[in-house]
């Protein structure tokens, strides 16, 4: 990648975490806490991203960082009071400012007639603030797009800009005409073109530079100000900046109009920038990847946006993942090693007194303790995908008309990353769900005798050993007869069932209950709770769901804390030892002669589960390991529930127990084996296989064969 | 890796025994040798494929070299090793009776395949050497393993 692009793609990383921070300083303004503070973390927050947006040229998001800026500032000054009104407003200019920068980050062009509306809006906040060209410059001192090289000295109402740019200036695809524009936004400019040097056009070399410019710009801002609008193009353009009426400052050439790139300047510079909020503009004017100068530059850049997003948390560095998973996967081969090691000790007939198993109680502390903490590397709190939900929740309630708040808790609760990524977009789904689905119109939550504002509840929480996460909402709660009615109607169920309240409202998870008929512009998208609960299955995670009328809905969601674990009932198989995913079992059951049957001609067997037959399916046989059947009396069912809701009992020879494993890809050194998710180690250093449960039962299904290679892909 | 080289540079092969006869591969492609340890069967593959090991946390497949080259496959003891070997971008373990020498051998040594009516050699051997008097086979490690479309079990 080129440097460039890898600047921008940081500046984009810290525009998200910037935008968080803003997101979340608003809403605890919007809580009560107006600290200066508080406003002061969420001015800087939009202050930065203006700052970067600079740097880049980003033309629509500079203009409308710059009027949210100003209103926040008039916030800060305490010319305008942070009640709900403006804070509602402030809030929906953060959902427009995150948009301008993801159309920014994509390339393509924000819908400019919403920002305009909202900039709109903001001005109007402010209406006694003098005016938006004019920016109050002397608050730039305190962070970090500080110009570090200017002195600012006394201001004068009025400059002379000369500025001649060399052809590296175009090279380097800057643009003159948005740096005079640049210009133009800090006051009324005079521009005179200089083409003095231009030659006739058959001697012109096209990619040379002939022209120059004076400008006088008539602002009452510091040199400082002016002087940053050539900040990237330090080097490669000669730039003389004079308050006009003063001498001439040509005899004192400033640091940018340095002709050469030069390290030593640069570093001197980061060097002074360690005191403070390092300037991103100065990483971006380093055209070399040379290390000395990178690191601590790259540290720094991380630091403020680190310490704004967990200001307790200090310090942080930013680590590629494989690294973290390469010492999980050593920490893994650690405790297995120390496992085998304690258990030759213990064979070899040594006391438990002895030194030896003493040293090796406290080697054992010692790797669960490096194990736990390596884990915790890929931890992450919830926050980051919690923290989209207030937008999208304002959004649906504006496209609703309802009123919602949504209340969060145990955002710093961890999970692994991974975890975190793919939670995102069932969350998504379900809050909008709640408000859409689950909350009442506001007519009808009066008439009801509940507030009009309806409340949706996020929360997370760690339980067993597991995440917890509920959506609950104080709607109406499910309407059983309707979806009672629906299921029928949609032949999901017989029109004589009879259902359990609970049983009733798990229908809604069913694939094919939601269908476009019912599809609204905020629920529907063609995605039903079924898909939701795949998602959730996916993770190795459960979905529940538990209603009362009148009272609302709380889904939840329990999912593993990460993905390189699994909870697995280890079984012994025709002598092998095998593990199967504790998520998908339902229950196991001791199989009676009675309850088992033939069915066809064939060996496919059937057994009674209380009332209904579920497929028997001898895991021994589905793969291979031996070609007849075992009497089902003598093992162990283990009924489980498919991907796609199916049910089936697999039968195996033994349950040896619930354990905790880590799960190794096959694939790596070998190739995808039908029947088989994954490899693990157990605790004696020995390989086990985990069972890929729904490829098995699809075998029991079909006519299809363990072989057949469509079957792999789908289960790939 | 393993294929003759035109030119006479000196190369170091690893000698091992498969039954009666002798085999060697290049010493860049053995990562490491180790004693033999029970594998964990996998369901419906190659006959060759004796299942997979643990070596410290990668799961490693076993391909028993006498199955794969034709011989009779006895069923292994202690005293049998596995070559940890690099083919590709994958690590995996061959099972062999036991290891003899390292050779040092320049390319003008090895002498071409004679053709011969055995599919194995054409697939497998790559080239002969005369160590000693004896014959040892140099042995090509790319069509060790099962190819990615599934054989019939």
């Amino acid at each position: 990648m080129d440097p460039l692009a890898a600047i921008k793609e940081t500046f984009f990383q810290e525009c998200e975490e910037q935008l968080a921070e803003l997101e979340s300083g608003l809403l605890a303004m919007e809580g009560g806490e107006t600290d200066s503070e508080t406003i002061n973390a969420v001015f800087r927050a939009v202050h930065s991203i203006k700052g970067g947006a600079g740097a880049f040229s980003l033309e629509a998001l500079i203009r409308f960082a710059h009027v949210f800026e100003t209103a926040l500032d008039e916030m800060r000054s305490g010319r305008l009071a942070p009640t709900s009104d403006v804070l509602k407003i402030m809030l929906r200019a953060a959902d427009v400012l995150a948009d301008l920068v993801r159309a920014a980050r994509d390339g393509e062009v924000a819908d400019e007639t919403h920002s305009q509306a909202l900039a709109d809006e903001l001005r109007g906040l402010s209406p006694d603030a003098a005016s938006d060209e004019t920016e109050s410059e002397e608050d730039w001192g305190d962070f970090d797009f500080k110009p570090l090289a200017a002195a600012a000295p006394a201001t004068t109402g009025q400059w002379r800009v000369s500025f001649r740019p060399r052809a590296d200036l175009y090279a380097k695809a800057n643009e003159t005409a948005l740096l005079l524009r640049e210009l133009g936004r800090l006051g009324p400019i005079d521009v005179e073109l200089d083409a003095s040097a231009l030659p006739s056009l058959a001697d012109i070399d096209p990619e040379a530079a002939y022209l120059a410019w004076t400008v006088i710009l008539t602002a009452d801002v510091p040199e400082g100000a002016v002087r940053e609008v050539f900040e990237f193009v330090d080097g490669d353009c000669d730039l003389e900046i004079t308050a006009v009426g003063e001498a001439d400052s040509s005899d004192a050439p400033a640091p940018e109009a340095a002709p050469e790139f030069d390290i030593a300047a640069l570093l001197a510079k980061v060097q002074d920038a360690v005191a403070e909020p390092a300037p991103t503009p100065a990483i971006v004017s380093q055209p070399t990847d040379e290390p000395p100068a990178d690191a601590p530059a790259r540290a720094q850049v991380s630091g403020p946006s680190a310490t704004a997003a967990a200001p307790s948390a200090g310090a942080t560095i930013r680590v590629d993942l494989e690294r973290v998973d390469r010492l999980i996967d050593l920490v893994g081969e650690l405790v297995i090693n120390q496992a085998m090691l304690s258990q030759r000790v213990m064979e070899a007939g040594l006391a438990r007194a002895s030194a030896v198993a003493v040293g090796l109680d406290e080697l054992e502390q010692l790797t669960r303790e490096i194990q736990d903490s390596v884990m915790a590397i890929r931890a992450q709190p919830v926050k980051s995908v919690f923290q989209r939900m207030p937008r999208l929740a304002r959004e649906v309630a504006a496209m609703t008309g309802k009123q919602v708040r949504l209340v969060t808790e145990g955002e710093g609760t961890e999970v692994d990353k991974t975890v975190i990524e793919r939670l995102a977009d069932p969350l998504t789904h379900m809050i909008r769900n709640a408000i859409d689905h689950g909350l009442e119109s506001t007519e009808a939550r009066e008439a009801a005798g509940k507030p009009a504002e309806g409340l949706v509840r996020l929360s997370a929480a760690h339980r067993s050993g597991r995440i917890v996460i509920e959506v609950a909402d104080d709607g109406g709660g499910i309407n059983r007869p309707r979806v009672k009615a629906i299921a029928i109607e949609r032949g999901l169920i017989a029109a004589d069932a009879a259902l359990s309240d609970e049983e009733t409202d798990n229908l809604i998870f069913l694939p094919g209950f939601s269908t476009a008929s019912e599809v609204s512009d905020i629920s529907g998208r063609g995605v039903g709770m079924d898909v939701v609960r795949r998602s959730i299955q996916a993770l190795g995670g459960r979905i529940s769901i538990t209603s009362r009328p009148g009272k609302g809905s709380t889904f939840t969601m329990s999912l593993p804390l990460t993905l390189a674990v699994l909870d697995g009932m280890v079984v012994s198989v025709a002598g092998q030892t095998l593990v199967a995913p504790l998520t998908a079992i339902i229950e196991t059951l001791q199989p009676r002669e009675a309850d088992v049957h033939g069915i066809g001609g064939g060996v496919a067997r059937v057994i009674a589960v209380r009332d209904s037959y579920v497929p028997l399916i001898d895991v021994g046989a589905a793969l291979g390991y031996r070609t007849d059947p075992i009497n089902p009396s003598t093992g162990v069912a283990l009924l489980i529930e498919g991907e796609g809701g199916g049910r089936a009992a697999l039968l195996v020879d033994a349950i040896q127990g619930q354990r905790q494993v880590v799960i190794k890809s096959l694939e790596a050194n070998y190739r995808q084996v039908p029947g088989v998710a994954a490899a693990t180690i157990l605790g004696d250093g020995r390989v086990a296989l985990i069972l890929d449960i729904d490829t098995i039962v699809a075998v029991s299904r079909g006519a299809d064969s363990l072989r057949s290679e469509t079957r792999m892909a789908a289960a790939g | 890796m393993t294929q003759p080289i035109h030119h006479n540079q000196a190369r170091e092969l690893i000698s091992f025994r498969v039954g009666v006869q002798e085999f060697c591969v290049d010493i860049m492609a053995v990562r490491e040798i180790r004693g033999w340890t029970v594998a964990t069967a996998l369901p419906r593959s190659p006959g060759f494929v004796r299942g997979v090991i643990n070596l410290r946390g990668a799961v490693l497949p076993i391909v028993d070299l006498a199955a794969r080259l034709g011989f009779d496959n006895a069923e292994p003891t202690a005293r049998h090793v596995i070559i940890v070997a690099q083919i590709g971008a994958q690590t995996v373990g061959l099972l062999v009776d036991a290891v003899s020498d390292i050779l040092t051998v320049t390319d003008d040594v090895i002498q071409p395949t004679p053709e011969v009516a055995s599919d194995t050699a054409k697939t497998f051997v790559r080239g002969l050497l005369a160590v000693d008097g004896r014959m040892i086979s140099l042995i090509g490690l790319e069509r060790l393993l099962p190819t990615l479309e599934l054989d019939a079990a």
